[in-house]
C-alpha cells in the first residue's frame, strides 16, 4: 500500500490514544503493586514511593499458601484442558480438513454450539454431581468442565489452520519414495505444528481465564489463581488486600503478556481464522 | 446445516471407498465429538431434571417435586426481569461500542505502517489478561478510596467533578464500570475478528471507488461495510453470546449489589450461595434456553452463515 | 520498625513451616502426628505463628499436645458472607479436611441443623461452658444443645474524638444516641465509621439498631419454617430505617457508605481531617498503633448508641465460635484441641495479641488485659448488654435479604422494614429468588 509520509504519521498519531486506553489499566496495577502500603489510598495513578512489600507478601508471606498452590493449580488443570483438547481436536481437525463425510458440519456447528453455553449453566448441575462422586475440588473436577471450554475452540482453530495446509504435498514426498510415516513426519508435521502449537497457546489463555468452574467447584485444593483472586485477604485483618491481589495479578499477567510478545503474529492469525476463515 | 437435504441421495451413491472414508473420519472426530456432547448435553440434561425440584442442599430432607414451581417463581420475580435487563443492556451496549471501537482499532492496524507491530502486540494484552485481573484494576481505579479516576475527572473538569464520586453506591455508575471493564478486556478479539474481515476485502475495489472520487465515508459505507457484512454479523454473534453471559465483571466489582445482578450471578447465587439446588437448576435451563434464541435470531434473521467457507 | 522486624520473622518461621509441611504430611499419612486443620477467619495475626492471633495460638497447642496431634491453618476470607460461602461449599462437599472452624455465630444454627457439625462429647460440656459469658454460650447453642465451642466473644464499642465530642458538647460517658452523634457529626463536619455495604456486617448493625429499639427481626426464633415470624415491619424497625437513611442522606456516613466494611469505616476514622466516631469491633484499639494513627490520645470510647433516649442500647454481638466438622477423621483430637484453643490462658494471649475480647470472663481481670485495654470494663459491659443475631437456621436467606432491600443505605425509607419482611418471608417459602 503506498502511504504518503503524511498519512503515515497521521495514523501513528491515532494509534496512540489506542495505546493509551490500553495500557492505562495494565500500568494501573502495576502502580498498585509496587505503592507501598501506606500510599495504597492515595488516589494517585503513579506510585510515590517503591516498595516490594506486596510481592514478598504473596510470594513468602502470609498469602503465599494462598497463591502459590493456586498458580501451581492454574498452569497443571491449564496444561492437562490444554494437551487433552489439542489432542482430541488434532485428530477432529484432521478428519474435518482432510476427509469428505457426512456429518462434518454437524460436528462443527456442535462445537460453535458448545461453545456459546452459557458457562453458568454446566455449574450447578456439576456442582451437585461432584459433590456426591467426589471430583468436586478435585484438578479433574476443573478439567472435565473446561473441555467444554476449549475443545470446540480446538477444533475450529485447528480446523481452519489444517485447511490451509497444503496437503499434496505429502503425496508429492511420497511419489518421491518417502514413506508415509516419513511424508508424514517430514513434510506435514512442520506445516502443522505452528497451527497446533498457536491452538494450544489460545487455548491455555481460555483455561486460564475461567472464573466461573473455578470458584464453583473448588474450596481450596484445586483453586486457580482467578479464584483465589476473589478471595485473598490482606495481611492483616485491618489491610484491605489491594496490594496483594494486584501484586498477584502483576504475576500472573507477566507470562502471557510474553506469550503474546513473542507470538503476536501466530495468536492474530489462530483468533481470527478460529472464527472467520481468513 | 446445509448438507442435510442433500444426503439421502448422497448415501445412496457411498462407494465402497467413500464409506470407508467416512468411517475414518468418524474415528478420528468422533472421540472429540462425543467429549464435547458429554461435557455439556448430560449436565444441562441434569440440571432440566433438578429444576423440577425443590431442593435445598443444607436441607436435604426437604426435597420435594415441584415440576414447575421453579420456573413460575423466576418468571414472576422481578429479580429475573432486572437481571434480564442488566444482561441485555450489558450486551447491546458492549456490543455496539466494541463494534465501533473494534472496527476503528480494525481499520488502525489494517493501514497503520509504523508501530505497527507494536499496536497489534499492545491491542492483544486485554485480550490475554485475566477478566478477573481486568474487573479488579477497573475496580481499584474507580474506587473513591483507591482510585485515580475522580481525582483526573476533577482535574479535566476544572474542579467541578466530585472527588468522593461513589461509582460503586448506585446503579448507573456500577453499570457503567463494569462495561468499561467488558469493553477494555474484549475489544481487541473483536477487532480482531474485524480484521480478518477487512484483509479479505479487494483492495482494487477500494482503490477504483476512490478513483472514482469517493469520500472515504462513502468507500466506508459503500464499499467496506457491505463486503464484510459476514465478518461484521459473526463478529457480533460471538461477542453477543459472550457479553450475553458476564459474570467474572459483576462478581468481582459489585456482586449485583446496586441492582447490578446479571442472569450469571443471579444462578450462582441460587446455586452456591444458597445452596438451592432445583433454582439454580431451573435458571441455568432459562438462560441455556435464551442462548439458543439469541443464536437462533442471528442466524435466522440476519442470515449468518456460521459454517461459511468450510467445507 | 517494629512492623518490619515481626514481618521478617513471620517470613523466616513460615519458611520453617513450608520446608516442614511436606515431611509433616508424609508422617500424618504414615499414622504419626495426625494433622488438625483448622479453618481461621482472619485476625490481627493473619498466618504468622508468631503474630498473637489464632496462628500462634495453633502453633502453641501444637507444642503442648506433646506429639498428639498438629494443627496447621487456612485463611479464610475477610467477609463473613464469604467465609460462609467457602465453608458451606466444603462441607456441602463432605470435605474432610474441616477439623475445626472458626465461625461466625449466626451461622452456627444453619450448619448444625443440616448436619455439618460433629457433636460436642458430653464429658466436655462443662468445660467449654466454664465461665463463659452467657452471650456466648447462647450463640453456640441451636435446638437447646451446644453445638460449638465457645472461643472469643465480640460486641461493637463506639469510637470517639474527644476533641469532636467537646466540641459538640456531648457527654458520651452518660452514652449517647445516634441522632445526637449524626447532629454533632453534621455541625462538626466530621464522619460517622459504620458498616453499611451489602454483607453480613450490614446486617450487624441494622439489628443493633432495632433491638435498640426494643425490637426484634425474628420475634420467634425455632427451626421450623412454618414458626417463621418477623418483627421487622414495627415501630423499632421504622426507628432503625430513619437513622439508616438520615446518616446516609446527610452524608456524614463517609462518600462510601454504601460500600463501607469494618475496614472502610476503620480508614474512615483514621483520616486526621474528617474522623469523628467509628462503631467498630475492639480489634481496630490495637490497629490505631499498628497504622501509626497520631491521634490515639485523642480517641475515646463508650457504650454503642442508643437507638433512641427510651430503650437501652443494644450493641452487636460477635465473636467465633469453634466449631468441629461432622467429617473430620479426627473429631475427639480436634475437640481436644478445642480445649486448648479456648483455654484461659490462650484467650487472654489472643486478647492481648489480637485485640478481641475473650468469652471467658477471668481473662478481664488479668492485669495485662486491664493494662493493654483500658476500655476492658467496657468491653464486659457492652457484652452483657449485646443482643445475638437472630438465630435460624435459615439465617444465610435472612440476612441476605434483609441486605438486599435495606441496600443501598440512601434509598432506606419508611416502607423498607415492611418490604423487607415481605421478602424474606417469600424467599424462605421458595417464591422468590435471591
Amino acid at each position: 500500500m503506498e502511504q504518503n509520509n503524511k498519512q503515515k504519521w497521521s495514523l501513528a498519531l491515532v494509534s496512540l490514544p489506542v495505546i493509551i486506553w490500553t495500557l492505562i489499566p495494565v500500568i494501573w496495577i502495576f502502580s498498585l503493586a509496587v505503592k507501598p502500603q501506606a500510599n495504597q489510598a492515595d488516589n494517585n495513578f503513579w506510585p510515590r514511593g517503591f516498595s516490594l512489600d506486596n510481592f514478598e507478601l504473596i510470594l513468602f508471606g502470609g498469602a503465599s499458601d494462598l497463591f502459590l498452590p493456586a498458580l501451581l493449580n492454574s498452569i497443571i488443570v491449564g496444561l492437562i484442558a490444554t494437551t487433552i483438547s489439542v489432542i482430541l481436536a488434532t485428530f477432529c481437525a484432521y478428519a474435518i480438513a482432510r476427509l469428505n463425510f457426512s456429518g462434518k458440519k454437524m460436528i462443527l456447528f456442535v462445537a460453535l454450539a458448545v461453545s456459546f453455553f452459557p458457562v453458568i449453566s454446566l455449574v450447578t448441575p456439576l456442582f451437585d454431581v461432584w459433590r456426591s462422586i467426589g471430583l468436586f475440588d478435585t484438578i479433574p473436577g476443573l478439567v472435565i468442565p473446561y473441555l467444554s471450554l476449549t475443545l470446540p475452540l480446538s477444533i475450529w482453530i485447528l480446523s481452519a489452520f489444517f485447511q490451509q495446509i497444503p496437503w499434496e504435498l505429502e503425496q508429492a514426498a511420497q511419489v518421491d519414495g518417502a514413506t508415509s510415516w516419513q511424508a508424514f513426519r517430514k513434510v506435514i508435521v512442520p506445516l502443522a505444528a505452528p497451527g497446533v502449537f498457536t491452538t494450544g497457546i489460545i487455548t491455555f489463555f481460555t483455561a486460564w481465564n475461567d472464573f466461573v468452574f473455578a470458584i464453583s467447584l473448588t474450596s481450596e485444593s484445586a483453586r486457580t489463581v482467578p479464584a483465589a483472586l476473589a478471595f485473598f485477604t490482606g495481611a492483616s485483618q485491618f489491610e484491605q488486600p489491594t496490594g496483594a491481589i494486584s501484586a498477584a495479578a502483576v504475576i500472573v499477567t507477566i507470562p502471557v503478556v510474553i506469550l503474546v510478545l513473542l507470538f503476536q503474529k501466530r495468536i492474530v492469525a489462530g483468533l481470527t481464522s478460529g472464527a472467520v476463515k481468513g | 446445516m446445509t448438507t442435510i437435504t442433500e444426503r439421502p441421495s448422497r448415501r445412496k451413491a457411498l462407494t465402497d471407498r467413500a464409506r470407508q472414508e467416512r468411517a475414518l473420519g468418524w474415528k478420528l472426530a468422533g472421540p472429540a465429538f462425543i467429549v464435547m456432547l458429554a461435557v455439556t448435553a448430560y449436565p444441562i440434561l441434569q440440571a432440566l431434571w433438578l429444576s423440577l425440584f425443590r431442593l435445598r442442599l443444607t436441607d436435604p430432607d426437604s426435597r420435594e417435586f415441584v415440576f414447575f414451581g421453579n420456573y413460575q417463581v423466576i418468571f414472576t420475580d422481578s429479580l429475573f426481569y432486572s437481571a434480564l435487563l442488566n444482561t441485555l443492556i450489558i450486551t447491546v451496549v458492549t456490543v455496539a461500542v466494541e463494534l465501533v471501537l473494534g472496527f476503528a482499532i480494525a481499520m488502525l492496524m489494517h493501514r497503520i505502517v509504523l508501530p505497527r507491530r507494536t499496536l497489534r502486540t499492545i491491542v492483544l494484552i486485554p485480550y490475554s489478561i485475566i477478566t478477573v485481573v481486568s474487573a479488579f484494576a477497573w475496580l481499584y481505579a474507580f474506587r473513591t478510596d483507591t482510585g485515580f479516576v475522580n481525582e483526573w475527572l476533577n482535574t479535566l473538569t476544572f474542579g467541578a467533578w466530585n472527588t468522593t464520586f461513589d461509582w460503586f453506591g448506585s446503579w448507573a455508575p456500577s453499570m457503567t464500570v463494569i462495561i468499561i471493564s467488558e469493553i477494555w478486556k474484549t475489544t481487541p478479539f473483536m477487532s480482531l475478528l474485524l480484521l480478518a474481515g477487512l484483509a479479505q476485502i479487494d483492495g482494487a475495489m477500494e482503490e477504483a471507488a476512490k478513483v472514482d472520487g469517493a469520500t472515504f465515508w462513502q468507500r466506508l459505507f459503500r464499499v467496506i461495510l457491505p463486503n464484510m457484512k459476514a465478518a461484521i454479523m459473526v463478529a457480533l454473534l460471538f461477542r453477543a453470546l459472550d457479553a450475553f453471559r458476564i459474570f467474572d465483571n459483576v462478581f468481582v466489582m459489585t456482586r449485583g449489589a446496586n441492582n447490578t445482578e446479571t442472569l450469571s450471578t443471579l444462578a450462582y447465587k441460587q446455586t452456591i450461595d444458597r445452596v438451592e439446588i432445583g433454582m439454580g437448576s431451573a435458571l441455568s435451563v432459562v438462560l441455556f434456553l435464551l442462548v439458543c434464541v439469541i443464536a437462533w435470531i442471528f442466524v435466522r434473521g440476519f442470515n449468518v452463515d456460521l459454517a461459511k467457507g468450510r467445507n | 520498625m517494629a512492623m518490619k522486624h515481626k514481618f521478617r520473622r513471620g517470613i523466616a518461621a513460615l519458611a520453617a513451616i513450608a520446608l516442614a509441611a511436606p515431611l509433616a504430611a508424609c508422617s500424618s499419612s504414615d499414622g504419626g502426628t495426625p494433622e488438625l486443620m483448622w479453618y481461621i477467619n482472619p485476625d490481627g495475626g493473619g498466618s504468622d505463628p508468631h503474630g498473637g492471633g489464632q496462628a500462634e495460638i495453633a502453633r502453641l497447642c501444637t507444642e503442648q499436645s506433646g506429639g498428639r496431634y498438629r494443627i496447621s491453618v487456612e485463611l479464610t476470607p475477610n467477609s463473613s458472607t464469604d467465609q460462609r460461602q467457602q465453608l458451606l461449599r466444603r462441607f456441602a462437599g463432605g470435605d474432610s479436611s474441616l477439623d475445626l472452624v472458626s465461625m461466625d455465630p449466626p451461622f452456627v444454627p444453619e450448619f448444625a441443623q443440616a448436619g455439618y457439625l460433629a457433636p460436642v462429647p458430653e464429658d466436655m460440656i462443662d468445660e467449654f461452658t466454664e465461665d463463659r459469658v452467657e452471650s456466648s454460650i447462647t450463640a453456640a447453642t441451636w435446638d437447646e444443645e451446644l453445638v460449638a465451642v465457645p472461643f472469643w466473644a465480640n460486641t461493637q464499642l463506639l469510637w470517639y474524638r474527644k476533641s469532636v465530642a467537646e466540641a459538640a458538647g456531648l457527654d458520651m460517658d452518660a452514652g449517647v444516641t445516634w441522632e445526637q452523634i449524626t447532629a454533632a457529626a453534621k455541625e462538626q463536619g466530621v464522619t460517622i465509621g459504620v458498616q453499611a455495604n451489602r454483607y453480613e456486617g450490614y446486617t450487624v448493625w441494622i439489628n443493633a439498631l432495632i433491638a435498640g429499639a426494643g425490637g426484634e427481626i425474628l420475634t420467634n426464633p425455632g427451626p421450623d419454617l412454618d414458626d417463621v415470624e418477623l418483627g421487622l415491619d414495627s415501630d423499632a424497625g421504622q426507628a432503625a430505617a430513619n437513622i439508616i437513611r438520615e446518616i446516609a442522606q446527610s452524608g456524614v456516613g463517609g462518600p462510601s457508605m454504601g460500600v463501607s466494611d469494618e475496614t472502610v469505616a476503620l480508614n474512615l476514622f483514621q483520616d486526621p481531617a474528617t474522623s469523628g466516631f467509628l462503631v467498630n469491633w475492639p480489634y481496630v484499639w490495637a490497629a490505631f498503633p499498628a497504622n501509626n494513627v497520631d491521634f490515639i490520645d485523642d480517641i475515646g470510647w463508650t457504650m454503642f448508641p442508643a437507638t433512641d433516649d427510651e430503650g437501652d442500647p443494644a450493641p452487636p454481638f460477635g465473636g467465633i465460635s469453634l466449631a468441629v466438622g461432622a467429617f473430620s477423621e479426627h473429631p475427639d483430637l480436634a475437640y481436644e484441641a478445642a480445649q486448648c484453643i479456648t483455654s484461659e490462658e490462650m484467650q487472654t494471649l489472643y486478647m492481648l495479641g489480637t485485640g478481641n475480647p475473650a468469652s471467658r470472663a477471668a481473662v478481664y481481670a488479668n492485669p495485662e488485659v486491664v493494662e493493654q485495654f483500658p476500655m476492658a470494663e467496657m468491653i464486659r459491659d457492652s457484652l452483657e448488654q449485646a443482643v445475638p443475631r437472630p438465630q435460624t437456621q435459615f439465617y444465610g436467606d435472612l440476612s441476605a435479604a434483609l441486605q438486599r432491600e435495606w441496600s443501598p443505605p440512601s434509598g432506606v425509607n419508611e416502607n423498607t422494614p415492611k418490604e423487607s419482611a415481605e421478602l424474606i418471608m417469600a424467599v424462605l417459602r421458595g417464591e422468590r429468588l435471591l
